[in-house]
């Protein structure tokens, strides 16, 4: 019966942006092992309100501890509009677990009800401080001090992304581009910008200004620097971030691979263990045998992001050692609290595939035949399931090689390079002379201006009906249809 | 004063005796009214000329008299249309006709819709064939005529007869067809000749065929071009099992209104259940026997996946595999592929199971090396002709002034563009 609430539609703000992927998963963990004290504590600004709202709208078990935890910390913002939203859901949450759950209702108690006096001090309190910032910036702007006007951008970026408004504060932080005399202020303002851009999920956005940042020619003079490692963290990770919301599994892990531990402090968009997670899990189905060991496997600095997953690292460990059996046990233990992972879930399922079919080739490869049921026992799948599997990857070209149901036997494909060969030439050749000939006709065509256009009734030899037109036509036409 | 019909015959006369068929054609190009006007004597007319000597002249009066109104026609005109238009055909001139190549075709258009008419379009066939022998320049030319053959091929099911002519790659097109008159004739041409390799299970031609229809340059989408372009793609899944994509260059208003206009067709690549929703649309369309194919085509399509992908395979296996209703009719389905060589496999009844081999094929053989040459022989002549059409655009005074011309702004720009047009 919790199932019904997770359809709701109150899908305030932004969180659920991202259409392609999260609007049609409407799933429901049920026994997450997350301990959402400490997992929110990792986070902060909307990081923390939009992973709290994904828990919640995903998970019934945590709901209303993740709202709970949601409102105390918008009390300390200026986001009205999510103060009141997150409150509505509350309510019905609430309402819909108040009777079925009796340990819910001992927690209702101290549900905190909605604070109208709150609500109208702080929006008072927002609207003097934007006038503040507002006139503030039209001093520096009449003094024409650059680098306060720039400052002026920013804090009233800061104080939109305050009050919840992310396209204002948008607006605002690219305004201070202008603005900007040194590299380091590029770089401050391009990630000023990825952080509103990942919130508003426009990924596109997020790549460009990374870039940028990277391009700024300040950027590589001081490289041992703390500081500019920590800049490269931040940027890598949003990056990877980027490349993990657009699909591209691959870059995505290269980006999270390149992250320094030391310097990853990143709470307003990931955590150190998001990264582990992100990075490991793009790099275990993108990756090959020898990429893994070197970029991931011995990597120091991975390694250390590792320890903080050790679940993961284990995942990883096994698929190097060809125990797939326990890898992709694990990797089944570890789904359920992945898929609160409101950047990971909408992907977990084809990296997960991807995870699985690398494993599937990995484990064929050094054989010429293999048998299915030993196969399937090593992959927790009964025969006939990896049998399916095989096929498609068959199919995709991605083993070469043939089943023999019977025998539930998989036969390495020996490829005749020469049979190929005639074949691929023989039906180049017709190719060829189907587009020469089609050429040809087209020439003729042209030279001889045929084309299907509305001919004047005058002008035909005929009758000079109008093929495109006239209805006459298409009856003869019709008529002869006798296939 | 002789009245204009008898200065019509005289010019005919004499013209006809002195050679001079280029003037008598624009003659006749302007005598079209007197003659409809004295429809009433056009008999006479025909008698006192002779269809050797003024096939010119009997041309213009046969396409006066024969596209009158039909109900001012007399009975016995009618009955002896077939015959008179016969004869002329067999014993006209052909330099002479070949002066009016669209009277000449106008001639065949009116006894094909005789034909049609009269539902005796077997008839029609072997005088169509001379017909068009007689006018064409060289045997690669297309001509109206062959719309009408195909059409009254297609209507009598006797689909041989036009084979020959639609076997032959067409590489120029006879005048009447182009220019300022309408393409319907050229669309039908290539529209009835998919429709006959479809008949004949030739997809492969059949696809190109559907494919020219669909991509001949267009300013309005014709009903001609939206029935092509449904065959095409039905022919495409029963050839290719999914649509093909539209070359590029296929117009831009043909893109926008074809695809909205075929969505049922579009569906059947979707679902399974397409070609039951859309039942209507497809008996009414009467592509439904298509439509049927293209479903028994779909499982031969996953059958032959199948091959790809195992050794051995349980007929019950198959069976559920590409969504058959049993073992049995997996049989059928597997055995009739065998014969046909549409995959090599072997059903052991005993227990069920079909072993699936490699194709026999190891192009070893004589017969390959055959096959081979002719392929490659066809392609140097392809290759050639191209090399004669790009030398002849070299040398047309039009290009060399337009290239050279422009050659102070930026020549390699017009050249290019003046390439293009002869391009894909």
């Amino acid at each position: 019966m919790f199932e019904m609430n997770t359809a709701e539609p109150m899908q305030v703000d932004v969180p659920m942006e991202d259409n392609e992927n999260n609007e049609t998963e409407c799933y429901v963990v049920e026994n997450p092992t997350l301990d959402l004290e400490t997992y929110a504590a990792s986070y902060s600004g909307f990081a923390k309100l939009y992973r709290l709202m994904f828990v919640a709208d995903h998970c019934p078990s945590l709901r209303l501890e993740a709202l709970k935890m949601a409102i105390s910390y918008v009390m300390t913002t200026y986001n009205v509009s999510l103060y009141q939203a997150l409150h509505k859901k509350l309510a019905e949450a609430v309402a819909s677990a108040g009777l079925p759950d009796v340990a819910v209702q001992m927690g209702s108690q101290d549900i905190p009800v909605l604070d109208t006096m709150w609500v109208e001090s702080r929006t008072k309190k927002a609207a003097i401080k934007l006038e503040k910032l507002d006139t503030d910036l039209k001093n520096y702007k009449t003094n024409s001090i650059k680098e306060s006007i720039r400052r002026g951008h920013d804090d009233l970026g800061d104080h939109y992304l305050d009050c919840g408004d992310l396209t204002g504060a948008l607006k605002c932080y690219s305004r201070a581009r202008d603005y900007c005399t040194s590299g380091k202020h590029i770089i401050m303002m391009c990630l000023n910008v990825v952080k509103v851009s990942v919130y508003l999920q426009n990924w596109a956005h997020v790549l460009n200004y990374v870039s940028k940042a990277e391009g700024t020619p300040d950027f590589n003079e001081v490289p041992g620097k703390d500081s500019n490692q920590s800049i490269l963290t931040r940027l890598k990770c949003a990056a990877g971030l980027a490349e993990l919301a657009t699909k591209k599994y691959k870059s995505a892990a290269k980006h999270f691979l390149a992250a320094s531990i030391d310097h990853c402090d990143y709470s307003e968009l990931l955590s150190s263990n998001n990264v582990a997670v992100y990075g490991g899990l793009c790099a275990l189905a993108t990756f090959d045998r020898s990429e893994l060991q070197k970029q991931v496997i011995v990597s120091s600095s991975f390694k250390l992001f590792l320890e903080l997953e050790p679940q993961l690292r284990d995942i990883i460990f096994k698929f190097y050692e060809s125990k797939y059996a326990s890898c992709l046990r694990l990797l089944d233990e570890i789904k359920d609290n992945l898929l609160l992972d409101m950047y990971l879930a909408p992907h977990l399922n084809s990296l997960y595939m991807q995870i699985r079919n690398r494993a599937l080739i990995q484990y064929f490869s050094p054989y010429l035949s293999a048998d299915m049921r030993l196969m399937a026992a090593a992959f927790n799948r009964t025969v006939t399931a990896l049998e399916d599997e095989l096929m498609q990857l068959i199919l995709d070209g991605q083993i070469q090689a043939r089943i023999d149901s019977h025998n539930k036997i998989l036969y390495a494909k020996d490829v005749d390079q020469r049979s190929t060969t005639f074949e691929k030439s023989l039906a180049m050749g017709k190719d060829y002379q189907r587009r020469t000939s089609m050429l040809i006709l087209r020439a003729a065509m042209l030279k001889n201006q045929i084309h299907v256009k509305n001919v004047g009734r005058d002008t035909g030899p005929q009758s000079g009906e109008a093929p495109g037109s006239s209805t006459s036509i298409a009856t003869r036409t019709f008529d002869t249809v006798t296939l | 004063m002789a009245s204009p019909l008898e200065q019509f015959v005289n010019n005919v006369r004499t013209m006809s005796a002195s050679g001079n068929f280029r003037e008598l054609c624009e003659i006749i190009g302007k005598s079209d009214e007197v003659l409809q006007r004295n429809s009433a004597h056009l008999n006479t007319v025909l008698e006192t000329l002779d269809i050797q000597q003024h096939s010119l002249g009997v041309l213009a009066v046969l396409v006066a008299k024969f596209s009158l109104p039909q109900g001012s026609l007399s009975d016995n005109d009618k009955s002896n249309m077939f015959q008179q238009i016969h004869d002329f055909i067999n014993n006209c001139n052909g330099e002479q006709v070949r002066f009016a190549p669209d009277l000449y075709a106008d001639l065949c258009h009116l006894l094909t819709d005789h034909l049609v008419e009269i539902k005796q379009p077997i008839r029609g066939i072997e005088i169509l064939k001379k017909s068009i022998r007689k006018i064409q320049l060289f045997d690669s030319q297309l001509t109206s005529i062959h719309a009408d053959l195909c059409q009254l091929s297609l209507l009598s099911k006797c689909m041989k007869p036009a084979l020959e002519f639609l076997d032959t790659d067409v590489t120029g097109i006879s005048s009447e067809l182009g220019g300022n008159n309408d393409s319907k004739h050229f669309l039908l041409y290539y529209y009835y000749g998919g429709m006959i390799y479809t008949a004949m299970k030739n997809y492969d031609r059949a696809l190109y065929f559907f494919e020219v229809v669909v991509t001949v340059p267009a300013m309005v989408v014709s009903h001609i071009m939206l029935e092509a372009y449904k065959k095409y793609i039905l022919v495409s899944f029963i050839l290719h099992g999914k649509i093909l994509p539209m070359p590029k260059y296929v117009s831009q208003v043909v893109c926008r209104f074809l695809k909205p206009l075929s969505v049922a067709y579009h569906e059947l690549a979707t679902s399974q259940h397409a070609a039951i929703k859309h039942r209507e649309t497809f008996v009414r369309d009467k592509n439904m026997g298509l439509v049927n194919q293209v479903l028994s085509s779909m499982y031969k399509k996953n059958i032959q996946r199948l091959t790809k992908t195992f050794l051995t395979l349980s007929l019950s296996d198959v069976a559920s595999r590409v969504q058959l209703s049993g073992p049995a009719q997996a049989e059928t389905y597997i055995l009739n592929m065998i014969e046909e060589g549409e995959i090599y496999a072997m059903i052991n009844q005993k227990d069920g199971m079909v072993v699936f081999l490699d194709s026999p094929e190891k192009y070893a053989s004589p017969e390959t090396l055959c096959v081979l040459e002719q392929q490659m022989a066809a392609c140097t002549k392809l290759h050639q002709y191209i090399q004669e059409m790009d030398e002849q655009i070299q040398v047309n005074p039009q290009y060399v002034k337009k290239s050279v011309g422009s050659h102070d702004e930026d020549m390699p720009a017009t050249s290019q563009n003046s390439k293009t047009t002869y391009t894909m």
